[in-house]
């Protein structure tokens, strides 16, 4: 089932480059950052048109944002930009298959009085599939740029939210001054996730299984109430227009996907087991533990974005330490890293089996993403099928690749131009061409050692995280805000927090902060039971994004700081 | 059919199982002197001897052996056919200080703050409390009862089951208690690198280091004349001067040894370790320190989830084999009348019987400071014995005659009494009950 | 292409192919059955008493003959039994192991979810249970709620990445409900109902009165010969609540006090609804003979009590009086360390109140069969039945019973003499190797009242 008509897309086309054109033409620009021409020619280049196709010393032409001509002895056009593709590679640029790359957490719904409710309002239990993605994008984002800069062109971009945020919009990682310049196709998917309210119903993944079926059983009855209503309204009782269960329509109707965030296997397997009773088609999307399961994924012809996360190789012992280890530690460590090979083939192992997967960078850390991709093929993943699997199957799997996933005439222009073969250690992304724009990127020289990880070994870089953040979290008796305050004793991290209920301070425990993670857990008192609320997440300039966690109750809530002026 | 072969059954079980009590008959311990004959007698320190007899006077064993004169004003116990057992002991429990576990107003075991050596469990000890009962029946005679909670919780004390007031009730050692700074936690979210373990543990241990200091400072300076009153400190001086024994709680194997070291570095001479569920991974060590145990829960499942199913109940075993004294406690409160099954599983998973008994006997008694009191069946020894129909650990053996300080006391609980007046209810079921007045759909 | 690059390529596909021999294929739900001759045990059969000197066959999962002088036939393994015991695999009516969540606590009636949506195959709980004999549990939810969700029995096929393998194939649907303490709980702490065992009660009636009229309501539609007819709102919680009143599930009720489990009999008793289990039910002991007539059952504690106010008026009795009034009676754990002795849990019915052996054993396999609906299949050791079988060293009433080999269809999926101590099936390569957690005996009395605290005590003043 396609995504998309090729109507629509045309119609899209046209308005794109319609903007496009008119950026160029009628805007004068200050800033002097506009190109002058949007037509462009890559010569010399080895590019690689396809996964396993490969052509050497040939020329791109690029105009009104699509490839026009692929191949070697081309005539370029007389108002190209030419760049000098020599010892370069073109690759069709990569498309992340779910991601939240471009929208923008919004504020927390406000705690409801009626919580302890079958039937909370909506907007708290994270039910509001009727919502866009649209409605979070924020051009300004970094991650646009971010993303970009690792290859990617085009993101399958997700809101954020609970058990069903809404659509996913297929964006362009471009820059641009307004959303919809940026907007490739809205309403690509139905997101959703096994993300629980906090202390309202659905709270958990247990309650989310039910709710789904109930809203997928009733979106059937109601489909079918609207068409009769539709056909004919005489002696029909007029249906209730109920947001909810309109956007399960295109579900139930198997035009557009559910797209699930499930990243272990059990949740994949839980996501499955719906598909199975209710129908629908699936997208399993941040996947990390497939290697079990990939003769069920191919039997099932279930779409797969794996996650682009890793967890990190475990520390092999060495010298002293190694002979200081008993025999059950080895046999115990072997283990870790027997499941750290699990993770780090999984890609491989899915590509053997036959099933179609591209990637997702939702828990992905940018920089780490090209590293880790590394670690796939050097675990048995062929770097074709790693392309394929970052262009053209992707493509396939959202739907597009009659506009994208190769680098072929009359598809969009969103390339990849690297200075050496992409799947080498050292490769470097020289210019990216989203939608016909080319960004240039800084060819770095390699980084002196031990620079640039300052934070490692958490004195060092303390000072970022040192003082005092004013921090606000969601709790279910509503929005918590208080201070925190983190000090640097001697090389340790200390630190303690208010709480803006009155109930006195909390001391930090274990405060860490590691590669611009901070880390630290806090005690509270549940009627004689000691409760760890566990808070991670990184921080960025003044800024701290972080995840509560309280593994007693199977929960967490995100938490955000800032840091206090003056300091 | 059936039916009428249940009710003869249970008119045959009524009579046997209800220790013969009266209705509404309030039964009370008695003192004095009692002849038990014609048992065998496992003394746990002197052997076994068969067809003997037990003397029991004032209190006190007066005389045991196969050729006891029993004196012509003696009470006699016939027990033919059964075992007479020193009364079991349980090296931790929280009996006596927590009624009901999930009301804070009736639990007392724990108090505000973590440096708190000076509250006394004996204090809080509630004599009348229902569980005492329950637990005495079935052969418990005495239980150390100890504080929880901060670093140093309180003083704990060892009590008899039977008293009308905690002094009654005090069997004649205390004990300083305190939690060792743990490695270990951390939820199924949580990442904590071993250096940073590491890190915490040397911050707690700290906190735990300047109350020690300044005990010792304490105890050297004391006679002065110049010396503050400090309750908390002052209630460590008798550890440090080793004429108080330190049982530190600790259980993690890496947590062990860090407390192994701990107290080689203070020097402190009496000393136990209690808990100790990964002592089974140190046990040599534990063995080389001389540092006696109080092991238990040991129906519990294993630290980690790599470990083998039954760690827990193999740990007592394996410290016993490597040379480690071991006393088995059950951590309980309500229910310390299991300990004989926690050391019948130690002795089943390679204690054995004999040494799962001491465990919960004379090594208890001697670990607590009470075994010239307790914990085997001596001449001169306190009379806390028990009778049974046959080994106290298997499951079915009854517990016939409990004797405390000397005292026979009444075979009866909440429980019994409950099982008495419910096991053939009058009035039945009505037939009329809307309960049972099924309404057909 | 250059050869080298070719060379690679072959050299990571042998790699991959290597891989997936290891890692082998979980094939889609398709159980393992075994075939196996146990040779000269004393067979336990619960049902039809001792036999000494037996062997058991076992072909493709079942009991296929029970007798002396048995042959293997070609190519079955033959395990020598000589001295030791063989019993039906024990079954919890009981339990929360095998669960990634325990409770949907946010709302009062829950009656839509499933804990088989939330089997955790990988819980090593599973296997700590197979090494006590255990071969099958009931995978309950939690007691937060008045009328909370639908729960799995589960066979403890460990080793499966697949959840569906657990499943107890074709055994009953069953559901969870919950009187007293825990569902006020979460009433009193917000100020709402129920706050109280009255109106617990009302709860329950609401529930059951609404469910009859959505019943009727779908009636009128199936009845409705108009072709243009529009359904009415589909709600599964009603669905299940529907299937309860028409008694295709079985409910299972947490409980405590004598007073709360008469009153859910009469609740029943106007509604029609017959197939009731007691869980916990620390006081049904005082109301037996009116259970004994419902022809309700219990699943009950040992010796569990004081831990809460309404457990305070227990006996170790319990089962004792319950098995002499007619009540067909099981032992439960619902807690991960006590499912690994539960032959030792039921052996205290004979210090307790002198249970013959074999009442002593249906405690925890024939009877919980029965309040599963699965004593068909399971609960004895009969010919036809399956093959979920349980081998010790020492009489399994025995506090020194050692448990040595665990059948489930006859495939043995533990066995003493072969334990290898990591029994994880998934490790997590970040996790320190040195993951210490204590046991600690309070939390396995909250892991029984499951979320004792709610996550909004904790952010509560009001303590």
């Amino acid at each position: 089932m396609k995504l998309l008509s090729i109507k629509t897309i045309r119609a899209v086309f046209l308005l794109l480059i319609s903007v496009a054109s008119l950026s160029v033409k009628a805007q004068s620009d200050p800033t002097g950052q506009s190109a002058v021409t949007r037509t462009f020619a890559i010569t010399n280049a080895t590019v690689v048109q396809a996964p396993g196709k490969e052509i050497k010393e040939a020329t791109v032409v690029i105009k009104n944002g699509l490839i026009e001509a692929v191949g070697t002895n081309l005539t370029i056009p007389n108002n190209a930009q030419v760049i000098d593709g020599k010892g370069m590679y073109v690759y069709s640029a990569f498309i992340d298959g779910l991601a939240y790359t471009g929208s923008k957490r919004p504020e927390n719904v406000a705690r409801p009085n009626n919580l302890f409710s079958p039937d909370p309002p909506n907007d708290y239990a994270g039910i509001t599939p009727e919502n866009s993605v649209l409605a979070q994008i924020d051009i300004s984002s970094s991650t646009i740029g971010n993303m970009r800069k690792e290859g990617f062109a085009i993101s399958h971009t997700v809101p954020y939210g609970r058990m069903l945020p809404g659509s996913g919009a297929l964006i362009l990682l471009g820059d641009k001054s307004h959303a919809d310049e940026i907007m490739l196709m809205n309403d690509v998917s139905m997101f959703t996730q096994f993300a629980g309210a906090p202390g309202a119903y659905p709270g958990n993944v247990l309650g989310i299984m039910a709710k789904w079926r109930n809203l997928y059983r009733n979106a059937e009855n109601n489909k079918k109430h609207y068409d009769a209503y539709t056909e004919n309204p005489s002696g029909i009782e007029r249906p209730e227009r109920d947001r909810v269960t309109e956007a399960f329509f295109p579900v139930v109707t198997k035009q557009r996907p559910v797209v699930f965030d499930v990243a272990g296997v059990l949740e994949v397997q839980r996501a499955m087991s719906l598909q199975k009773d209710l129908g629908f088609k699936l997208i399993v999307g941040n996947v990390q533990q497939a290697w079990d399961i990939a003769p069920m994924l191919k039997n099932n012809g279930t779409g797969v974005f794996l996650s682009l996360d890793m967890p990190d190789m475990p520390k092999e012992a060495k010298g002293k330490d190694l002979e200081a280890m008993t025999e059950e530690t080895k046999q115990l460590e072997a283990r870790k890293m027997e499941f750290w090979k699990k993770y780090a083939s999984q890609a491989a192992v899915l590509s053997a089996a036959g099933v179609k997967f591209g990637f997702s960078s939702l828990d992905a850390t940018g920089n780490k993403i090209k590293a880790n991709l590394m670690t796939m093929i050097e675990n048995g993943l062929n770097e074709s099928d790693a392309l394929a699997a970052l262009t053209i199957n992707a493509a396939s799997l959202l739907g597009i690749d009659k506009i994208a996933g190769t680098v072929e005439k009359g598809k969009t222009a969103n390339l990849m131009v690297s200075n050496a073969p992409f799947f080498t250690k050292d490769a470097q992304i020289r210019y990216m061409f989203v939608d016909g724009d080319k960004y240039d990127l800084e060819i770095k020289e390699k980084k002196e050692a031990g620079k640039g990880n300052a934070s490692e070994g958490s004195a060092a870089g303390a000072a970022a995280v040192v003082g005092s953040w004013t921090y606000s979290f969601e709790t279910p008796q509503g929005e918590t805000t208080g201070k925190m305050i983190i000090k640097n004793e001697g090389g340790t991290l200390t630190g303690s927090m208010t709480s803006g209920d009155g109930s006195g301070d909390v001391d930090m425990q274990d405060v860490t902060f590691v590669n611009g993670v901070l880390t630290f857990s806090i005690s509270r008192d549940g009627g004689g039971q000691s409760i760890e609320l566990v808070i991670s997440g990184t921080v960025t300039g003044k800024t701290y994004n972080a995840e509560v966690t309280v593994s007693a109750f199977n929960f967490s809530t995100p938490l955000t700081a800032t840091k206090d002026d003056g300091q | 059919m059936k039916r009428v072969f249940q009710l003869i059954i249970i008119a045959i079980m009524v009579p046997l199982l209800s220790f013969g009590q009266e209705d509404d008959q309030v039964m009370k311990a008695r003192g004095g002197k009692f002849a038990l004959t014609n048992a065998k007698i496992y003394t746990v320190t002197n052997g076994i001897i068969e067809n003997g007899t037990l003397l029991i006077n004032n209190g006190i064993i007066e005389a045991v052996g196969a050729n006891v004169k029993i004196p012509a004003d003696a009470e006699v116990i016939d027990c033919k056919g059964k075992e007479i057992y020193p009364g079991m002991i349980d090296s931790g429990t929280k009996l006596g200080l927590s009624e009901i576990e999930s009301i804070a107003e009736a639990n007392d075991f724990s108090e505000s703050g973590d440096l708190t050596p000076q509250m006394q469990a004996l204090s809080a000890v509630n004599p009348n409390s229902v569980s005492i009962p329950v637990t005495r029946v079935s052969g418990v005679t005495t239980v150390w009862t100890a504080p929880a909670g901060g670093v140093l919780p309180g003083t704990a004390a060892t009590i008899n089951l039977f008293g009308y007031t905690p002094d009654q009730m005090f069997a004649g050692s205390k004990g300083i208690i305190m939690n060792f700074p743990s490695s270990g936690g951390g939820g199924r979210f949580r990442r904590r690198s071993p250096e940073e373990q590491a890190k915490a543990v040397e911050r707690a241990l700290k906190t735990v280091n300047d109350a020690w200091d300044k005990a010792e400072l304490y105890a050297k300076i004391e006679g002065s004349g110049d010396v503050r009153d400090y309750p908390e400190i002052e209630a460590l001086v008798p550890v440090v001067k080793g004429s108080m024994a330190l049982f530190i709680e600790v259980n993690a194997a890496k947590d062990i040894l860090t407390a192994l070291e701990w107290i080689k570095k203070r020097g402190y001479k009496n000393v136990v370790l209690t808990g100790v569920a990964e002592g089974w991974r140190v046990a040599d060590k534990i063995a080389e320190a001389k540092v006696p145990v109080v092991a238990g829960p040991v129906q519990a499942i294993p630290t980690r989830d790599s470990d083998a199913y039954d760690a827990a109940y193999a740990n007592p075993a394996i410290m016993h084999k490597a040379g480690v004294k071991v006393a088995i406690r059950t951590g309980d409160t309500e229910n310390v009348r299991n300990l004989p099954y926690h050391a019948g599983f130690a002795a089943a998973y390679g204690m054995g019987k004999e040494e799962a008994l001491k465990a919960i006997t004379i090594n208890a008694a001697q670990i607590l400071g009470v075994s010239d009191q307790i914990g085997s069946i001596e001449v001169g020894k306190k009379a806390n014995v028990f009778v049974s129909t046959g080994d106290p650990f298997e499951t079915a053996t009854k517990i016939t005659n409990v004797f405390i300080d000397g005292y026979l006391i009444p075979m009866t609980s909440q429980q019994i009494r409950l099982y008495d007046e419910f096991l053939n209810r009058t009035p039945g079921v009505k037939k009329n009950d809307p309960a049972i007045q099924i309404k057909k759909k | 292409m250059t050869d080298n690059k070719i060379l690679n390529d072959m050299k990571k596909n042998i790699f991959v192919l290597t891989i997936m021999l290891f890692t082998g294929f979980v094939a889609n739900a398709q159980v393992k059955k075994g075939d196996v001759l146990i040779k000269n045990a004393t067979v336990l059969t619960v049902t039809k008493g001792t036999l000494t000197n037996t062997d058991v066959l076992v072909s493709g999962g079942k009991i296929s003959r029970i007798g002396k002088g048995l042959n293997a036939p070609n190519g079955v393994q033959e395990i020598d039994a000589t001295g030791k015991f063989l019993m039906p695999g024990i079954i919890d009516a009981h339990s929360h192991i095998a669960l990634s969540a325990v409770n949907e606590g946010t709302s009062q009636v829950t009656s839509e979810v499933q804990m088989g949506d939330v089997i955790d195959p990988f819980d090593v709980s599973i296997y700590r249970a197979l090494a006590g004999g255990v071969t099958s549990t009931h995978a309950l939810h939690g007691s937060a709620n008045v009328i909370g969700g639908e729960s799995e029995t589960l066979k403890l096929r460990y080793g499966s990445t697949n959840p569906e393998d657990l499943k107890f194939e074709n055994a009953p649907r069953t559901i969870k409900f919950a009187l007293g303490e825990n569902p006020t709980r979460g009433g009193r702490s917000r100020g709402i109902q129920p706050s109280s065992r009255m109106g617990v009660e009302a709860m329950l009636r609401n529930s059951f009165t609404d469910a009859q009229a959505y019943r009727a309501k779908w009636n009128a539609y199936k009845a409705d010969k108009n072709p243009r007819k529009i359904a009415p709102e589909y709600d599964l919680r009603m669905e299940t609540l529907v299937d309860i009143l028409e008694g295709r599930v079985l409910v299972h009720c947490h409980s405590y006090r004598a007073d709360e489990i008469y009153m859910l009999m009469k609740v029943f008793a106007d509604f029609g609804i017959t197939k009731l289990t007691y869980q916990h039910a620390n006081e049904a002991y005082k109301v037996a003979p009116e259970l004994a007539e419902f022809g309700a059952m219990a699943s009950v504690f040992a010796d569990w009590w004081a831990y809460k106010l309404e457990v305070y008026y227990s006996t170790a009795y319990n089962a004792t009086i319950l098995t002499r009034n007619g009540v067909t009676t099981s032992i439960n754990s619902d807690s991960g360390e006590l499912i690994r002795h539960l032959f030792h849990e039921a052996a205290k019915t004979q210090k307790y109140g002198d249970l013959t052996d074999e009442e002593a054993l249906s405690l925890i396999t024939l009877n919980p069969a029965k309040q599963l609906g699965i004593e068909n299949r399971v609960g004895s050791i009969e010919v036809g039945k399956d093959a979920d079988l349980a081998l010790f060293e020492g009489h399994p009433l025995s506090v020194y019973a050692i448990p040595v080999m665990t059948f489930v269809d006859g495939v043995k999926y533990f066995d003493r003499a072969n334990d290898i101590k990591d029994q994880r099936i998934y490790v997590n390569p970040e996790q320190a190797v040195e993951n210490v957690t204590i046991f600690n005996r309070e939390d396995q009395h909250r892991c029984m009242d499951t979320e004792v605290v709610s996550f909004e005590a904790l952010f509560s003043n009001n303590k």
